[in-house]
């Protein structure tokens, strides 16, 4: 329903643009006769005809001096931002009986209070978002409500109305912003801001609203999540409890630290550092510190607990200094001297001081109860802090000791990942939480646990094999041959003759690459117990042979070149049974080696006898067919259109992709053979060749810079059957036909 | 009129027009109403005063200036892991379970429980040492006697109360300061963190081992329907990929007819199987999940099992019911990548966590005791990759790369050199010539020797290149797979003193390894069989197609088999391999095939010694002792066979191939 009136919309607003067009363009017809007249006018005419050129004239200039004068008088964006001051926006006046909404709905989830229909159909499932243009709302009296809006929040608002989420028609928008600032709800008053909500236009008790608060609470019982009446809306909260956080519907935010901005830090990477464990906060309950001080007591210099100061000189921020009895320490400096930091709740749970441990690449100790740390819906604590409850404070030294150094790095390199990507700035809590809502609305969709959670260094250096399940795939499915051939009918007929014969076979699929000859007769083909089936491409491309046909039914396949007639059964069968053991793994049988070329500093082709293979040709080859998919619509780069265009180098190009891919090297079976037929030049008759080995070595140099890395994998084995070449009985062989030229 | 001054005016008009015309068509598009894109949005202002703006939090006014620690409100309905459980109780030696006796008569699921809890590494006999106590409500229990609070209730302070299925008497005792782990609890009353969600098990769901996962290609066959619908009965309704305009919101009955299966518990063939979200729906999700059928939940009101810690958007898909096409559109316009990964993903888990009662009790408790080890409970990783947490024991380490699984994943790789552990059985032979060999690969790093025979040792060990430690072994044959402290390197060299091997089998063997870190490189296989004659399991040593055993007195395997075999195995099958000492490489196989799921590897072995056989060579049936049956009581124990066949071995890329031998690696390999 939504969709076709979304579908009509769109045909209305294109019928208009044509509407348009043919307007203009009839005018232009007629204004072009129209000239054909003036020689017929009089000369008395001649007069306006002078006035009129050269008021064109003028036109002329002005629009040149228009278009080419520096554009210093406005810049185009700021034609449609105003410029502005907070101070003159308008004022609305609250009467003291406005509604208030009720309170927040605890039993909020979003397919409960979230009205997902205004989200509606959105190809590129990103939700949008409208923020309401700012007000200042005063009482009765003209008091007013609140503080206008704080640095901080003015900051989120432009952080979200420059992303992509950013919409201003309020009728297409799935997710409201208010622009009442509620990030600290000690600068509002808590009935009238209430009010102030209520009276937004598309309040609708607070359905897809979301607000912004990371001081909550008062005195005196502080309160972990923001007091002011919301009913619906959704709360992206710095400090929730898990008695207050609604899972999956709220989103815990960092309080943050303006000193993000104001100190300039210099990153200190991961390692041992001076203090073993640190605690930096002023604000710290008598009786934490009591067991702060004994801990210190009791391991003395590796311990340093720090407190305010009482005796700065005039003129010296206190924030930006700590006190341990007479000596002055710098803050946040001071943090990037210990291992471990102290994240101890105050009067709040949530801690601007959190910000300032992650970003010094000091590992949290939070210790807090209850309390939901910040993005904890996607983002794995456990790998960056240790959360230790506040009843077993005084353990705290001997359980951080009991964490390998090892790991204790992983941890700091990773607060500090956690510190760049979701701390830093406003804009990037920003984004972090519309990020969470948006997963949550586009599951389908969603950011994965490695996007949020692995630092850039660990992505660069993993690799998620496709095929991770370890499955041996039954036998009886068989594999599909596919041939690929330009004109050899002959040898053709003789390859498919000898693939034939091998037990696992269920389809042979010819890929016929010659436009300009028909394939043979269906009469002529050879008679064989498989389907056999020819597929005529649009275009003489070696990628065709890579190209994923419906007609593929199983998943091993095996690419033969259309000369390759001395495999034997056996051995075909073999390898077939090879593949099953790795279905993830390119299985051939000629193997070929890269090497470095220390005098030319860079990657050499090497075909001959070595104790060494990192690929494997595809002339024969048995691989799954998920591989087509990935080299026909995933392939980096140019490398295809490049392989098409040098009709060469595809089998290396399927090796580096398959193997950058899984990881894992290829898999030669039996052992090496002439492959060589009487008639035609095969791929040793060619490899021989001097050009063709710069060639070849010319694509490995050309892949790994599009790769950006050498992705082949070298190994110094092959496959054989188990009792290959044993003393043993030939007829009890299963593959005794194998190795024999 | 001159001509020239008629062209001149004809082109000055035209040009003028031309003007006019670029001028005012960008006016005229401005013009159009109604066009929400039309320039620029309009963004959130640049205020000109923005510098001057206040923080909203002033350095001066401390948020925390009332330290007061605010008042948690404890006890109540409210539960979380720090306020309700004691971990004191925990310190020292990990999770111990002790399970509260239950009233009344047990049914043989709620016994099956018990044994396995009590052949596991978390029982306890007293409740005053355990640090968990367990209460196990089961179905059976009549009416009346459902509600009976345990003797050391204690408010239910560190008590799991545990039902797996849908108790008849639901909460007859408010759970209170217990954890309650039970089947597909509803979101509202879940406790995230301190609650458990168990899967709904169906009635007759296998206690070990279990059944197998459905899934046995990577990639959906190209004819399989694109979705199938959880019908209310328990069946599944299959929609064609082509018929996607009736999406499941039961406005299509008419539909319905030819393609409906029949009830029962059969497995939906589909890529995708929606799953609506109500509450008795959720026995359909595990059928989903054996099948390898994604699970596609339309916002179910129930929390997923184990969601604290399986990562379920990487098998399921959770979606709105309230929007159907666009989840429709979604599913069919899914990239191929994710379709293969969501799949073998509902796979993994259903084999590592699902496939039995036992796999769920013991994933409860490691949940459990993940909690209490805190920093060094296990990483993500190990719960959501193979094989799985329950075989990755995060007391062997906490980082992911000193396992054999996930050096792909973490970009890491194997320590390059290994340890030969050499262990010396009853003759007391000082096995000085397979020294000098193992010493001669310059990828060993060590040699230690396990002497368990009651001879003395000898005074004198050859001078080697590498470090030499004997070790004292206390002369049981599982000693041998002890995780001893003095093994320094990612890779063991297993070997019995009368193993007689050349340095080149050892480095060549050694290379492969490397490549295939998470399985055993042997040079010697046994391979099982179906005794159809004997209706059991059976094994060889004869020398035939194909293998599914390495023998260990000369392989190559990660060091952390030996914590695995030592700490996971349940110690009736460590006593079986003591008292017949060939059946300790049965299990060590059996072990690593559970946990890989594939074959081990050969690689070639120059001479065939007959006396490298073990002295209890399997295949004389009549004079077997009885304990010589030890397969199958490992099968039984096991639930299943584990073991996988291979009908390769990996020989060097030249092996006796027809070209000079001086151009050969690995030469010594191929003498007769």
């Amino acid at each position: 329903m939504l969709l076709s009136r979304l579908g009509a919309f769109w045909i209305m607003l294109e019928w208009e643009e044509e509407a348009v067009c043919v307007i203009m363009c009839a005018s232009v017809k007629y204004n072009i006769r129209g000239p054909a007249l003036i020689p017929r006018m009089k000369t008395k005419h001649r007069i306006y005809y002078i006035t009129l050129f050269s008021i064109v004239l003028l036109g002329l200039i002005a629009t040149g001096m228009f278009q080419f004068w520096p554009h210093s008088i406005e810049s185009s964006s700021d034609w449609n931002v105003e410029k502005r001051s907070v101070r003159d926006v308008p004022v609305v006046r609250l009467p003291a009986d406005s509604p208030i909404p009720e309170r927040g709905d605890l039993s909020c989830r979003m397919h409960t209070c979230f009205d997902v229909y205004r989200c509606g159909f959105n190809p590129k499932n990103k939700i949008k978002v409208y923020i309401y243009s700012l007000k200042k709302y005063v009482d009765d009296f003209g008091v007013p409500v609140s503080n206008t809006i704080s640095r901080e929040y003015n900051e989120l608002l432009m952080a979200i109305s420059d992303s992509d989420y950013y919409t201003d028609d309020i009728n297409r928008a799935c997710l409201f912003v208010p622009s009442i600032d509620v990030l600290n709800q000690n600068t509002l008053r808590i009935k009238e801001t209430a009010q102030a909500l209520a009276q937004l236009s598309r309040w609708d008790r607070g359905t897809n609203h979301l607000l912004f608060n990371m001081l909550p609470g008062g005195p005196p019982d502080y309160n972990t999540a923001l007091d002011v009446p919301r009913d619906r809306a959704l709360l992206a909260g710095g400090g929730f409890s898990t008695w207050t956080y609604r899972q999956g519907y709220d989103v815990s935010i960092p309080v943050y630290s303006p000193l993000s901005a104001e100190v300039d830090l210099p990153e200190k990477g991961p390692g041992p550092r001076r203090y073993f464990l640190l605690s930096s906060q002023m604000a710290v309950h008598p009786e934490y510190r009591e067991d702060l001080e004994a801990i210190q007591a009791k391991h003395g210099e590796s311990v340093l607990v720090l407190d305010k100061c009482t005796n700065l000189s005039e003129g010296v921020l206190s924030v930006r200094k700590r006190c341990r009895e007479h000596q002055v320490y710098d803050y946040p400096q001071v943090l990037q001297e210990a291992t471990f930091c102290v994240v101890l709740r105050g009067a709040r749970l949530g801690q601007a001081v959190l910000s300032d441990v992650l970003r010094a690449g000091c590992v949290p100790v939070v210790i807090a109860d209850s309390y939901i740390l910040p993005f904890s819906e996607v983002l794995d604590w456990k790998r960056a802090s240790v959360v230790v409850p506040e009843e077993k404070m005084s353990d705290v030294y001997s359980i951080l000791q009991s964490i390998p150094q090892r790991q204790i790095e992983e941890m700091q390199r990773q607060a500090r990942w956690f510190w760049e990507a979701y701390f830093q700035s406003i804009k990037a809590i920003a984004l972090a939480t519309l990020q969470i809502i948006n997963d949550r609305i586009y599951p389908y969709a969603a950011l994965s646990y490695e996007e949020w959670n692995d630092p850039p260094t660990v992505k660069w250096g993993s690799v998620s094999n496709p095929l991770f399940l370890p499955l041996i795939p039954p036998q009886s499915q068989g594999f599909t041959a596919i041939v690929l051939t330009y004109d050899r009918v002959e040898s053709l007929f003789r390859v498919i003759t000898e693939v034939s014969k091998v037990p696992s076979l269920s389809k042979l699929l010819v890929v016929w690459n010659n436009q300009n000859k028909n394939p043979p007769e269906d009469s002529l083909w050879p008679k064989i117990r498989v389907p056999l089936k020819v597929v005529r491409t649009a275009e003489n491309k070696l990628s065709n042979r890579f190209f994923p046909y419906d007609e593929i039914e199983t998943e091993a396949v095996l690419a033969i070149d259309d000369d390759i007639i001395m495999l034997t059964s056996d051995e075909l069968q073999f390898g077939y049974e090879v593949w099953r053991e790795f279905p993830d793994r390119l299985v051939g049988y000629p193997g070929r080696l890269h090497l470095w070329d220390h005098e030319m500093s860079k990657w050499k082709y090497e075909s001959e006898w070595t104790n060494e293979v990192s690929m494997v040709l595809t002339g024969a080859a048995f691989y799954h067919k998920y591989f087509n998919y990935l080299y026909t619509y995933k392939m980096p780069g140019d490398i295809k259109n490049w392989v098409d265009a040098h009709m060469n180098c595809e089998d290396i190009a399927m090796n580096f992709l398959v193997a950058n891919v899984t990881g894992k090297a290829v898999i030669k079976v039996t052992p090496r053979k002439k492959f060589k037929c009487p008639e035609c030049t095969a791929i040793d008759g060619l490899s021989l060749d001097q050009t063709h080995m710069v060639e070849r070595s010319e694509c490995i140099n050309k892949f790994a810079s599009v790769f950006g890395t050498m992705p082949l994998k070298v190994v110094e084995h092959r496959a054989d059957p188990v009792l290959y070449k044993d003393d043993f009985p030939e007829k009890l062989k299963s593959f005794p036909n194998i190795g024999s030229l | 009129m001159q001509s020239w001054r008629r062209k001149a005016l004809w082109l000055a008009l035209l040009a003028s027009w031309l003007l006019v015309l670029l001028r005012v068509f960008p006016l005229l598009r401005l013009a159009v109403p109604a066009r929400p894109w039309a320039g620029a949005p309009q963004g959130w202002p640049r205020w000109l005063d923005a510098e001057l703006l206040q923080s909203f939090s002033q350095a001066g006014e401390l948020p925390e200036d009332d330290p007061q620690p605010p008042q948690v409100p404890r006890g109540g309905g409210h539960c979380d892991w720090g306020a309700c459980f004691n971990v004191s109780k925990c310190r020292g030696g990990g999770l111990k379970v002790f399970v509260s006796p239950v009233a009344g008569p047990i049914s043989d699921t709620q016994r099956g429980i018990l044994a396995s809890i009590e052949s596991s590494s978390y029982h306890s006999v007293s409740p005053d040492e355990a640090c968990l106590l367990l209460l196990l409500l089961g179905p059976e229990a009549p009416a009346g006697e459902c509600s009976p609070v345990p003797q050391q209730w204690n408010g239910g302070k560190n008590q799991l109360v545990l039902s797996l299925h849908p108790a008849l008497c639901p909460q007859t005792f408010p759970p209170g300061q217990a954890m309650v782990a039970k089947a597909s609890p509803a979101v509202d009353t879940f406790r995230p963190g301190f609650d458990v969600a168990l899967p709904l098990l169906p009635e007759a769901h296998p206690l070990r081992g279990g059944a197998p996962g459905q899934l046995r290609q990577h990639s959906p066959h190209p004819g399989v329907p694109l979705l199938a619908l959880a019908e209310e009965r328990g069946g599944w309704r299959v929609a064609g990929a082509d018929s996607p305009a009736c999406p499941w919101d039961g406005r299509c009955e008419q539909n319905r007819g030819p393609e409906q299966t029949p009830l029962g518990a059969t497995l939906p063939n589909a890529t995708f199987c929606v799953i609506p979200g109500h509450r008795p729906e959720a026995l359909h999700f595990l059928q989903a999940l054996q099948a390898g059928c994604i699970p596609v939940l339309l916002s179910p009101r129930w929390e997923l099992p184990f969601s604290e810690v399986i990562d379920w958007t990487k098998a399921a898909i959770v979606a709105d019911k309230r929007l159907p096409f666009q989840v429709l559109a979604a599913l069919q316009e899914m990239p191929p990548t994710r379709v293969l990964a969501l799949r073998q993903q509902t796979q993994f888990l259903w084999d590592a966590y699902f496939s039995s009662v036992e796999k769920v009790i013991h994933t409860t408790l490691e949940i459990i005791q993940d909690r209490i080890f805190g920093a060094s409970a296990h990483p993500s990783l190990l719960w959501n990759s193979p094989p799985g947490a329950l075989l990755a024991l995060p007391t062997f380490s906490t980082s992911p790369s000193d396992f054999p699984f996930y050096h792909l994943q973490r970009g890491s790789r194997p320590v390059g050199r290994f340890s030969a552990l050499i262990w010396v059985g009853a003759p007391g032979q000082p096995p000085l010539k397979l020294i000098q060999a193992v010493a001669g690969s310059q990828h060993c790093a060590q040699i230690l020797v396990l002497w368990s025979s009651e001879k003395p040792l000898p005074p004198r060990w050859p001078k080697t290149t590498v470090p030499l430690t004997v070790l004292a072994g206390q002369r049981k044959v599982s000693d041998r797979f002890f995780p001893h402290r003095a093994i320094s390197t990612d890779a063991i060299l297993s070997l019995d003193a009368h193993s007689s091997l050349t340095t080149s089998e050892v480095d060549f063997a050694f290379a492969v390894w490397q490549s295939f870190p998470e399985r055993m490189v042997g040079f010697l296989t046994w391979s099982h069989f179906w005794d159809e004659a004997q209706g059991g399991w059976g094994y060889t040593a004869e020398r035939t197609n194909e293998f599914s055993m390495v023998l260990t007195s000369a392989a190559f395997y990660h060091r952390y088999y030996h914590t695995l075999f030592t700490h996971s195995l349940p110690k009736f099958l460590r006593t079986l391999a003591d008292e017949a000492p060939t059946c300790v490489d049965v299990l060590m196989n059996f072990l690593v095939a559970a946990v890989t799921k594939l074959p081990p590897i050969k690689v070639p072995y120059g001479k065939q010694h007959p006396e490298a056989r073990p002295p209890l060579a399997p295949g004389a049936s009549e004079q077997q002792p009885p304990a010589q049956d030890c397969i199958n009581q490992m099968a039984e124990e096991f639930g299943y066979m584990p073991l996988v066949s291979s009908r390769l071995r990996l020989d060097p890329v030249l092996f006796k191939d027809p070209v000079s031998v001086l151009r050969k690696k690995y030469r010594s390999l191929e003498k007769p």
